[in-house]
C-alpha cells in the first residue's frame, strides 16, 4: 500500500525553490540568484503523478497469469495438432493452466485494499478499463481451464465423473483462445493505459513483450515438467522450438523499445534496475537458454532422452528472467511517476 | 449549461474557480476540508519547502496549498511569493473514472467525479490513471479517496467547506459557466493592470485530452510552477495501440505454435 505520509522532499532545499537538477543549478550560478530564478521547472521536485502501489503480488500475478495462459495454449496446440506422444504435454499444460489461474486469482484478491469486495469488479463490465477487461479474462480463462483440467482428470482416472463433461469442447477451445490471448496481453495494456510516462510511451512494446515472455516462460515450465515426469523428447523439442522463437522475438522487442523510447525508458534500461534486466532477463533468461537449446532445435535428430540437468537449468533461468522482466517494468513505473520532469518531457 | 461527459447529461455543472492571485496561504481550506470530511492527520513533518508541509494532494489531504517562492536578487521588488490551493480537477474526461473496474467512481448529478466509498475495493488502478496525481488509496480504509467536491454539503444546498472557509474568496464555488464568466472578467482586469495571468482548465492546451476542468485555476505563471501538468494525458487513449500490439503478438505466437506442432507431425 502507498504509505500516505507527505512525501519527503529531496533533501532540505530550503529557499532554493527546488531547482536541483544540474542544469538548473548551473543556470542559477550564471544568473547569480542562488536558485531563486523565474525559470522554475517544477514545484520543489515534487512528483506530479502518483505511483501505483503494486508490489510482489501483482508482479507475480503478471508472471503466473501470462505463463498459465500460454501453458493452456500449448496444451491446446498439442491436443489439436500434435501427435499421440504429446499427451504428456496436454496433461501438464491443462493442470498447470488451472493451477496458475487459481494462484493468479488469489494474488489479485490479496492485492486489493478491500479483498472482501473482489466481486464488486464483476458488477459491471467496462471495455474502457483494462482492469475490468482483465478480470473478465481471468474469470473466463479459469473457468475453461477448469473444464479442461476436469476432462483431463476424468481421462486420467483421477475422478470418475466430470460434472462439466457436457460442455462442448469446441466452445471451450473458442473461449480459451480468446481469454488466453487477453490474459497474456492485458497486463501490458494495464500498464500502458496509465498516466505514467515510462509505461504509456512503451505502449507499443510492453504488451507484446509480456505476451512473448508469457510464452517463453510457459515453454520453460512445460519443458521442465516434461523432463521431470518423463514426457517424450520429441515433444520437448517442439516446445523448445516455440520457446526459442518467442524468446528471441522478446529480446528483439526489448532492444527495440530501448532504442526507440530513448530517455523515456531510462527507468527500465539504466541503473541497477537496467543492469538487472539485462543480466537476468536478456542474458541468463534469454540468450543463454537460446544458445543451449539452439543446437538441439537445429539438429535433425531427436534425442533419445532428456538432458534433464540442462533442461532444469535453462528452464529455471528463463523463468527467473521472466519474473525479473515484470518486476523491472512494474517498478520502473515508480521512478517514472516520481520524476516530474519525465511527465513534462514526454507529453504523449 | 449542458455538457455531455461520460454519457451523462447535466444541466448545471458545479465546480471551483481558484484564483492564485488572491490566495494568502492561510490554509483555512485545508483545515476546513479535513474537519468536514473527518480526514486523519498527516503528521507533523516539516519539509523546509517554504510554508508547505503537506507537499501534495493525497488520500487524506483533499485541498493542498502550494507556496511558490520566486525571489529576484537584481530587482528585489520583482520578487513574489505565490500561494495556490490545489484540489481534484473533476475532469470532463476523467482518467480515474474510466479506469475504475468496479464502477465505484461515478459522475454525480452535479457533474463532479465522486468515489463511492462503499463500492471501491481498493484495486488502486485509478491512482496511476489520474493525469494530475490526485486520487490515492488510503491504508486505513483500504479504498481510493479524493475530493468529493463536498457532495454531501452540495446535496443540502451548501457550498463546499473549503470555499466556505476561504477568507479572500480565492476559492469560489458555483455553476461552472457562471464561474467562467467571473474568471474571464478577472483575467481581463488583471491584464489591464499589466499582469501576466492565464486560466488553467478552461480552454487551453491542458484541456486537449482531459477536457475542460470543473475545478479550474487562475495562475500567474506556467502550470508546472504550481505542479500542474501543462499537457495532462488521458490514459484510455493509449489502449488501442497497446491492445493492437499485444493481440498481434498473441496471434503471431498462435501461428507459431500451430505451425510447430503441425510441421513436426508432417515430418514424422
Amino acid at each position: 500500500m502507498d504509505t500516505e505520509k507527505p512525501s519527503q522532499p529531496h533533501g532540505a532545499n530550503y529557499g532554493a525553490a527546488g531547482n536541483f537538477s544540474p542544469d538548473a543549478v548551473a543556470a542559477s550560478m550564471q544568473r547569480g540568484d542562488g536558485g531563486f530564478g523565474r525559470d522554475q521547472e517544477t514545484y520543489f521536485d515534487h512528483p506530479i503523478l502518483r505511483k501505483a502501489h503494486w508490489r510482489w503480488e501483482i508482479i507475480t500475478y503478471f508472471f503466473v497469469g501470462g505463463a498459465a495462459a500460454a501453458s493452456a495454449a500449448l496444451a491446446a496446440f498439442a491436443d489439436l495438432y500434435g501427435e499421440e506422444r504429446d499427451a504428456e504435454l496436454v496433461r501438464n499444460g491443462r493442470y498447470t493452466a488451472l493451477a496458475g489461474s487459481l494462484v493468479s486469482a488469489a494474488l489479485l484478491v490479496k492485492d486489493l485494499g478491500r479483498p472482501e469486495r473482489f466481486l464488486n469488479m464483476l458488477r459491471i463490465f467496462k471495455l474502457k478499463s483494462p482492469m475490468s477487461v482483465g478480470v473478465y479474462a481471468l474469470v473466463s480463462f479459469s473457468t475453461v481451464a477448469g473444464f479442461a483440467a476436469l476432462d483431463q482428470a476424468r481421462a486420467d482416472g483421477i475422478i470418475g465423473w466430470n460434472p462439466f463433461g457436457w460442455f462442448p469442447k469446441r466452445v471451450r477451445i473458442g473461449i480459451l483462445a480468446v481469454s488466453a490471448a487477453f490474459m497474456a496481453c492485458y497486463t501490458g495494456v494495464l500498464l500502458s493505459a496509465t498516466a505514467i510516462p515510462v509505461w504509456y510511451t512503451g505502449r507499443r512494446h510492453i504488451p507484446p513483450i509480456f505476451v512473448l515472455s508469457g510464452v517463453s516462460t510457459a515453454c520453460a515450465a512445460q519443458n521442465a515438467l516434461l523432463a521431470l515426469f518423463g514426457g517424450s523428447p520429441r515433444t520437448a523439442k517442439k516446445v523448445e522450438t516455440i520457446a526459442l522463437i518467442a524468446s528471441l522475438a522478446e529480446a528483439a522487442l526489448l532492444l527495440d523499445w530501448e532504442r526507440r523510447a530513448g530517455d523515456a525508458a531510462t527507468p527500465v534500461f539504466t541503473g541497477k534496475r537496467g543492469s538487472r534486466l539485462k543480466t537476468y532477463t536478456l542474458g541468463l533468461g534469454i540468450a543463454l537458454p537460446a544458445l543451449l537449446n539452439l543446437s538441439s532445435v537445429l539438429s535433425r535428430k531427436t534425442p533419445e532422452k532428456h538432458h534433464r540437468l540442462r533442461t532444469i537449468l535453462t528452464s529455471s533461468l528463463a523463468l527467473f528472467g521472466g519474473y525479473v522482466l515484470r518486476e523491472t517494468v512494474v517498478y520502473a513505473g515508480r521512478d517514472s511517476a516520481d520524476d516530474p520532469r519525465a511527465y513534462l518531457r514526454h507529453p504523449e | 449549461m449542458e455538457r455531455v461527459a461520460d454519457g451523462v447529461v447535466t444541466e448545471s455543472a458545479m465546480g471551483f474557480f481558484t484564483d492564485v492571485t488572491l490566495c494568502i496561504g492561510c490554509k483555512a481550506c485545508e483545515v476546513a476540508c479535513k474537519q468536514w470530511n473527518q480526514l486523519p492527520s498527516d503528521g507533523y513533518a516539516l519539509t523546509g519547502n517554504s510554508y508547505d508541509n503537506t507537499s501534495r494532494l493525497s488520500s487524506t489531504t483533499w485541498r493542498h496549498v502550494a507556496f511558490v517562492e520566486q525571489m529576484d536578487r537584481e530587482v528585489p521588488a520583482a520578487s513574489r511569493w505565490m500561494m495556490m490551493s490545489d484540489v481534484c480537477k473533476h475532469c470532463t474526461n476523467a482518467g480515474c473514472l474510466e479506469a475504475c473496474p468496479t464502477g465505484a467512481i461515478v459522475r454525480n448529478e452535479f457533474d463532479d467525479v465522486y468515489v463511492q466509498p462503499d463500492v471501491c475495493n481498493g484495486c488502486g488502478y485509478c491512482v496511476p490513471s489520474c493525469p494530475f496525481g490526485v486520487v490515492a488509496v488510503q491504508q486505513n480504509t483500504g479504498v481510493a479517496q479524493k475530493c468529493t467536491l463536498c457532495y454531501d454539503r452540495q446535496k443540502d444546498g451548501m457550498e463546499p467547506a473549503c470555499a466556505k472557509s476561504c477568507p479572500t474568496d480565492s476559492i469560489l464555488f458555483g455553476r461552472v459557466d457562471e464561474l467562467r464568466v467571473k474568471a474571464e472578467a478577472r483575467v481581463a482586469n488583471l491584464r489591464a493592470q499589466g499582469k501576466d495571468v492565464r486560466l488553467y482548465g478552461v480552454d487551453g492546451e491542458e484541456t486537449r485530452n482531459v477536457g475542460p476542468l470543473n475545478a479550474f485555476f487562475l495562475i500567474p505563471d506556467r502550470p508546472e510552477v504550481f505542479n500542474l501538468p501543462p499537457k495532462p494525458v488521458l490514459p484510455s487513449r493509449f489502449q488501442p495501440a497497446a491492445y493492437t500490439a499485444g493481440l498481434l503478438a498473441a496471434l503471431a505466437m498462435t501461428a507459431v505454435g500451430i505451425g510447430v506442432f503441425r510441421g513436426f507431425g508432417e515430418r514424422a
